[in-house]
């Protein structure tokens, strides 16, 4: 009786392994199939959330532009409000040469 | 960069300022600016405030993408350009002379 119970465990336990197995297999497959979502819905650089016809969000930056006082001269951006267009031309680095 | 000082006269002929911005220090950006002759500011958001309110801050490798904003008179958004993109400046040039045809309403 205990034998018989024994090996009903054993095979409780042997199905169990069975059925396990099959579950850390398959976990692989869905993850590089999950890697190409990101990759195809855009370069990993993050992307900007405004849009054309939003309101540009403010700032003051000091420049390279050494002013009389010796001081770097600040830019701002609401300062240019009813006078001047504005193209902000963002780049990487300084010395990427772009 | 060196795209737009070429073509620096068709934006500031068409009332727009250009601007140039860099989370580098303004030592470095004029250390730049001397090598690649730009005669436009070029601006440090060396805090990265500016590229994170502008959705271009990449926190992995700790720099802000490339991009071009043109902003109108009124403050708005007329034109974005991302990634290699943002390296040809003809749809920023086109923009700027469309809104130099445009009265400012404020």
């Amino acid at each position: 009786m205990i034998k018989h119970a024994l090996s009903v465990l054993f095979l409780f336990a042997a199905a169990s392994i069975a059925a396990a197995q099959p579950t850390p297999m398959q976990t692989p497959s869905p993850a590089p199939a999950k890697t190409p979502t990101p990759q195809q819905a855009g370069p990993p650089a993050p992307h900007t959330n405004l849009k054309v016809g939003q309101a540009a969000p403010d700032f003051t930056l000091p420049s390279d532009i050494s002013g009389p006082d010796g001081r770097k001269v600040r830019y701002k951006l609401s300062d240019f409000k009813g006078k001047k267009n504005v193209v902000l031309a963002f780049y990487v680095f300084a010395f990427t040469g772009g | 960069m060196k795209a737009y000082q070429a073509d620096i006269a068709k934006f500031e002929g068409n009332d727009t300022q250009v601007f140039g911005v860099s989370i580098d220090s303004p030592y470095a950006n004029a250390e730049f600016a001397k090598q690649i002759a730009v005669t436009f500011p070029l601006l440090s958001d060396i805090k990265h405030t500016v590229v994170k309110d502008y959705g271009i801050f990449n926190e992995e490798g700790g720099y802000g993408n490339r991009a071009t904003f043109v902003i109108d008179k009124d403050g708005i958004i007329q034109h974005i350009d991302e990634g290699n993109v943002a390296i040809d400046i003809t749809g920023a040039a086109d923009t700027c002379n469309i809104l130099s045809h445009k009265k400012a309403t404020q």
